[in-house]
């Protein structure tokens, strides 16, 4: 079995690799340190296990799970963590693999043995029970076979683009496989549906413009790559469109 | 009698004892009697008098006592939930207004039993004299239950801010990464291993010793210093704290384990989720006599874990801080957009040596 260990801090790291060392069926493949390197490693040597810390900064490990469930062979996780009552309890109600620090060799085989994949709302329900963000700071997309996560705060929009979502961010525009219905939900405190197909960040809109064609359309922040027809504020929505610019 | 805001858990604590129950009641007769006594005593009756003007004058007393435990039990709670101060002046009047309107009621009994012997007095001198009488004695067992009150709480609090600030710093959290840290130097680097569990050993003792008059500076800045060692281990170059305290006087007191939870706090809401780290800025100050020490760490954008627990630890050395110092001593926070400040100041007290 490959195993990817991430953990912020490296005698955490260090303990791991000791006793999975001593263990013949396992083969420590990769270290990371954040969240961040954790997906970018686990593309390259497709673990079958990943050892995920709780507690990271920046890319928590609940997140970082939630994104390594975007790749093509989704590893399986245990999580590591020294004391987080909140999250052991939801672990528990959903039998998610945990180990404790100080790790127990024991204990850290028994769940690497029964360690499984996990689904995302399984995940997204243990982030909300362990009173950690339930909002990620990052969305995933894929290209070509690698993982980009793309900060939040650098997202412009999400818009329906047929079977997928497109995000305009700062730095281009790529397809996410997340529902914009998903979206909308998760992000709700920051987004804003201009219509039906499209969600904006409430702090990227610039003013709300009327056109020749009396349509009101959205003006976004720094030159948008976006097509202005896109950006057209339907007659539902923009009550709420106001509301939320107001409100910022 | 100034009304400080106090934490909640305080405010639930009563104030007021229980007038229903029967200790209570049975002390309120004693003290009634004892009163009724002394003002016999003190009426110059001719001789073999005493019982008769004494029993004359305690059937009044005692009406009044009872009918005012019997007030007071009604009342208790809701003068319980109007705040102290509030409660005392309130049960003040609401007893005065009933002690007029009883020896009223006194008054105009026996004028119409006609039976004159029983008080003596005219109608005016009568209902003031028991308005003085009763105000002193009222005013006295208010005090009394006021000082007693506030000693209660005192014995309160105090027991609080021990228990409090032993979990303040076994924070789980920390015991078991530096367990974990000393097993997996145990193998790399043995000699570190034994450092920290040394280490790890002196912040326990520390944690269990309980100096009432607080510690010299330098056994605070020692402890706290034994504490970062203990992270560094865990943080490595993500950790790092700069000291400027050489202006304090070593000497000077300070609650006990009152900086190391500070730190402690800079590093597990600051550092721990900054993925390249900062650095914690511990600078003190004096300005004659009274003393500064400023934690400050840097803070994640946008990233709030557990405030509650935060909070929890900043109430309780704020506590510590009242309990030793009342209003000469201060914590502030100042919750900038890139850093978290926490500020000491206290007076200078050099101790005894």
């Amino acid at each position: 079995m490959r195993v990817l260990i991430v953990d912020d801090e490296k005698p955490a790291r260090d303990r791991l690799r000791q006793i999975l060392d001593d263990e013949d069926s396992y083969d420590v493949v990769a270290e990371a340190a954040n969240g961040r390197e954790a997906v970018a490693l686990a593309v390259e040597y497709e673990p079958d296990i990943v050892l995920l810390d709780i507690r990271m900064p920046e890319l928590d490990g609940i997140e970082t799970a939630r994104h390594l469930n975007e790749l093509e062979r989704t590893p399986a996780v245990v999580f590591t963590t020294a004391y987080d009552e909140y999250a052991i309890d939801a672990f528990e109600a959903r039998a998610i693999g945990y180990v404790l620090k100080p790790v127990r060799r024991a204990r850290l085989a028994a769940a690497l043995e029964q360690a499984s994949r996990l689904a995302g709302s399984t995940l997204r329900d243990v982030a909300s029970q362990a009173k950690l963000d339930t909002q990620r700071r990052h969305v995933c997309a894929r290209v070509q076979g690698e993982l980009k996560l793309i900060p939040v705060t650098d997202v412009q929009c999400f818009v329906a683009d047929q079977k997928y979502v497109r995000v305009d961010h700062d730095n281009g525009q790529d397809l996410i496989d997340d529902s914009l219905k998903s979206l909308a939900s998760e992000f709700s405190m920051l987004f804003v549906h201009i219509h039906r197909g499209a969600l904006v960040a409430v702090d990227r809109i610039k003013r709300i413009e009327k056109s020749a064609d009396g349509k009101n359309r959205v003006v976004l922040r720094d030159g948008s790559h976006v097509d202005d027809k896109e950006l057209i504020i339907s007659r539902r929505h923009a009550a709420e469109v106001r509301r939320r610019l107001k409100e910022s | 009698m100034t009304a400080a805001p106090e934490p909640t858990r305080e405010d639930t604590q009563a104030y007021l004892p229980d007038f229903c129950a029967a200790g209570t009641l049975f002390i309120i007769v004693l003290v009634a009697e004892l009163v009724a006594i002394v003002l016999t005593l003190a009426a110059h009756e001719p001789q073999g008098r005493f019982l008769i003007e004494l029993s004359k004058t305690s059937i009044f007393v005692l009406w009044l006592a009872l009918l005012g435990a019997a007030t007071m039990c009604l009342f208790r709670h809701r003068l319980e939930s109007a705040g102290k101060t509030r409660a005392f002046v309130i049960s003040f009047i609401l007893l005065e207004i009933m002690c007029l309107v009883l020896s009223e009621i006194s008054w105009q009994l026996t004028r119409i039993f006609g039976e004159s012997t029983i008080i003596d007095d005219s109608h005016g001198t009568f209902i003031l004299r028991t308005f003085a009488i009763s105000s002193i004695v009222i005013a006295l067992a208010m005090r009394y239950l006021y000082i007693s009150s506030e000693w209660r709480r005192s014995i309160v609090v105090e027991a609080q801010s021990r228990i409090s600030a032993l979990q303040a710093l076994i924070r789980p959290h920390f015991l078991f990464n530096s367990m974990n840290t000393i097993a997996s130097l145990t193998r790399t680097n043995p000699s570190q291993a034994e450092e920290a569990v040394e280490d790890l050993s002196d912040l326990l003792r520390a944690t269990m010793s309980n100096p009432k008059e607080g510690s010299p500076l330098k056994q605070e800045l020692e402890i706290a210093a034994i504490y970062q060692r203990i992270e560094k281990l865990r943080l490595g170059d993500r950790l790092s704290v700069r000291w400027n305290v050489a202006e304090l006087p070593m000497r000077a007191r300070i609650p006990h384990l009152t900086i190391q939870p500070l730190l402690e706090n800079a590093i597990y809401h600051g550092i721990e989720l900054l993925p390249d780290g900062g650095e914690v800025v511990v600078s003190g100050k004096r300005d004659g006599d009274s003393l500064e020490i400023a934690i400050s760490n840097p803070v994640a954008e946008g990233k709030e874990r557990d405030k509650q627990g935060n909070k929890m630890a900043m109430s309780n050395i704020r506590q510590r801080f009242d309990l030793a110092y009342g209003s000469r001593g201060s914590v502030d926070i100042d919750e900038g957009e890139n850093r978290f400040r926490v500020t000491l100041r206290f007076p200078l007290d050099e101790g005894r040596e």
